[in-house]
């Protein structure tokens, strides 16, 4: 992004009634185009936001974070250079390059990585935090030559490191990573001698641009994709199962072809990590599975929640996995190695991220799998995570919905009350959860505190479990009471759990905790939340509209038998 | 208006979004409010960018105004 754009975005107006998104960013020199550019970046990656970017006073950027208040700010970002650690680090200082006074530069940058860190610890419980750590050269302070590193720059190095390590496990702290930086920036092209001797900022613009482009991505990430779908001939393997037979499929180095044996290392690792994985082959499906059910795969025939082999269009096998995992196009990567198979698949799901694989080109496609790792990354994983394709797998063996069903799903609800406010996965269901979403709106951490500290405030948490095995935290509302009313403000229910009646158990339980006469509802239509809107119509004859109200009456007339057996936790 | 005027009023308007493109052209950092030293660097570093130049960003405080900006871009360009 140039200068000139990052400008030109931020002149664009926000939505009418758009939601403040205050972001303080720290560093200790003069922030310029940098706080132009993460206002810039952060705008385009939250455009539903007025974002706000305000920084400290410059020249003691730990001070500043130790005097910080966490709570007023969405996201804190925190850009550490050289000269924070040590002004004899910086070109703006003189007089401190002697011989002596190596040693005591190494141990008074130390002493100052360890208060940052203190006050990182402070602040990462209170608001999510994005880090930058040093990434201009060090200036020639060491009397060693450029192709040897003395003893400073190893152990500034290491303490750098050893920040990098400890702050990762913070919670609601995140780095950003080296590598992406390296790959952005050349080291040659950051430093701006220039201007940070004249007016203060070390940063060439090129190197501002890409640290406020990652650190606006750690702040605001991309929704991961939350599916992928995959060819199996000279894609999972090399060859045609139905030519070669079993025996002459390949994935491995010694036949040429470890780059189908690395896809599927990704692919078992993303399935691992949550991620929900289906073949679509055109192959004969008894062929297909004999050869996924080869042992020596890396990926086989267990890590795949349903394989749909057929000699049809492509595009109606994506059709059938879609409606089994109950999850949007956009959400899905497709794969595929012939470049016909993906142009038909995009053709019909213009929404779907599809994807050729490159089996011919081993750059490319070492390539290719880092994009499909980002694609699919996640700030850290929980426990949800892993149910989900378990659960998945398991409903495909389910037989229809309907009363008798769910009596024998011997289901468990457990409503919590007690949520902590460093727990990720309710923000994270509010945030990423579209369909059964009361209306669309995303919550900041500093927001989700205040809820928490309301006195007249509800925040519920639903965890279930049945005969087929737990779904972890599913559900989440939060509203606030107001006399015999409670506003409803946040409702969301994960599409795994649909056809529970969970949505049923939770205003029974909210009806029934509160003695609230009414619920209103704080409903907005989206171009996905069709799912809650049709609940609160057809199911409770509630019209959905922004202040629709359900009365207790209202419920307890409609509200089916349920078979969930409830706990609860205050 | 010849082509360093039209590419200068472009980083101009970066700027000072509020201003017209009239205004503009006969600003001067003493005249307007709102032209502190955050924007004369972000200014000089807008029009660095679109004209490949590199200014002297110690000498800053003269390079305050649409045609002081213009007639150091033609000295510098007339150099090259």
């Amino acid at each position: 992004m140039r200068l000139i754009e990052a400008l030109s975005i931020l002149r664009e107006p926000c939505p009418d009634g758009a939601p403040g998104f205050p972001v303080y960013l720290g560093c200790g020199f003069t922030p310029l185009d940098l706080k132009t550019f993460l206002h810039a970046h952060l705008q385009r990656r939250m455009k539903e936001y007025r974002v706000e970017v305000t920084t400290g006073l410059f020249g003691d950027l730990t001070g500043e974070l130790e005097r910080l208040e966490a709570r007023r700010w969405a996201a804190v970002a925190v850009v550490v250079e050289w000269s924070d650690l040590d002004p004899r680090l910086g070109l703006r200082t003189s007089g401190g390059w002697r011989v002596s006074a190596l040693d005591d530069i190494a141990a008074t940058a130390g002493a100052q990585m360890e208060r940052l860190y203190g006050a990182l610890a402070n602040l990462g419980s209170g608001v999510p935090v994005a880090l930058m750590l040093p990434s201009l050269p060090l200036p020639p302070v060491s009397y060693t030559p450029r192709a040897q590193a003395g003893a400073l720059e190893a152990r500034l190095r290491a303490a750098v490191d050893q920040l990098a390590l400890r702050a990762v496990e913070l919670p609601g702290c995140r780095v950003v990573s080296r590598e992406a930086v390296d790959l952005l920036s050349a080291p040659d092209s950051r430093s701006d001698p220039r201007a940070e001797l004249a007016v203060g900022f070390p940063y060439t613009g090129g190197h501002a641009d890409v640290i406020a482009s990652l650190l606006a991505a750690l702040i605001a990430p991309d929704a991961p994709r939350k599916g992928l779908i995959t060819d199996l001939d000279d894609t999972l393997w090399l060859g045609i199962a139905g030519e070669s037979g079993i025996d002459g499929l390949a994935w491995t180095l010694e036949r040429r072809a470890q780059l189908h044996g690395l896809y599927q290392q990704l692919l078992r690792s993303l399935a691992d990590a949550g991620a929900l994985l289906a073949v679509a082959s055109k192959n004969d499906p008894r062929v297909a599975l004999e050869a996924l059910r080869q042992p020596e795969l890396y990926c086989g025939a267990d890590v795949f929640t349903s394989i749909e082999a057929s000699w049809g269009p492509k595009s109606e096998s994506v059709e059938r996995i879609l409606k089994s995992w109950n999850i949007g196009p956009d959400a899905v990567v497709f794969v595929d190695d012939s470049p016909m198979e993906v142009a038909e698949v995009q053709a019909a799901f213009p929404a779907m991220d599809c994807r050729l694989f490159p089996k011919n080109d081993a750059a490319a496609a070492v390539r290719w799998m880092a994009g499909l790792r980002d694609a699919f990354g996640r700030a850290s994983l929980s426990e949800e995570d892993r149910l989900r394709a378990a659960s998945i797998r398991q409903a495909a063996g389910r037989p229809a919905t309907g009363a008798g069903f769910l009596r024998s799903l011997e289901a468990v609800i457990e409503f919590s009350y007690r949520v902590s406010p460093d727990d990720g996965r309710p923000l994270d269901l509010i945030n990423k959860t579209n369909q059964f979403n009361l209306n669309g709106r995303r919550i900041q951490q500093s927001e989700w505190r205040g809820w928490m500290d309301d006195p007249n405030g509800v925040v519920m948490v639903a965890s279930y479990r049945d005969r087929f095995g737990p779904l972890g935290r599913i559900l989440v509302l939060v509203g606030r009471r107001n006399g015999q009313c409670v506003d409803i403000a946040y409702w969301v229910l994960s599409c795994r759990a649909f056809s529970r009646d969970i949505e049923y158990a939770c205003l029974r339980q909210l009806f029934e905790r509160t003695g609230a006469e009414q619920f209103r509802f704080a409903y907005a239509g989206t171009p996905r939340n069709g799912p809650l809107g049709d609940f609160l119509n057809s199911r409770l004859g509630v019209s959905p509209t922004a202040g629709a109200v359900l009365s207790r009456e209202r419920f307890f007339e409609l509200c089916p038998e349920l078979f969930h057996r409830i706990e609860t936790v205050s | 208006m010849n082509d360093v005027q039209s590419r200068l009023l472009t980083c101009f308007r970066a700027v000072f979004p509020k201003l017209d493109d009239g205004a503009l052209a006969g600003l001067s950092q003493p005249a307007h409010e709102g032209w502190d030293s955050l924007a004369s660097v972000t200014l000089v570093r807008l029009i660095e960018d679109e004209f490949q130049v590199q200014f002297d960003l110690f000498d800053l405080e003269e390079l305050d105004s649409f045609p002081a900006l213009e007639t150091r871009l033609r000295q510098m360009t007339d150099g090259q």
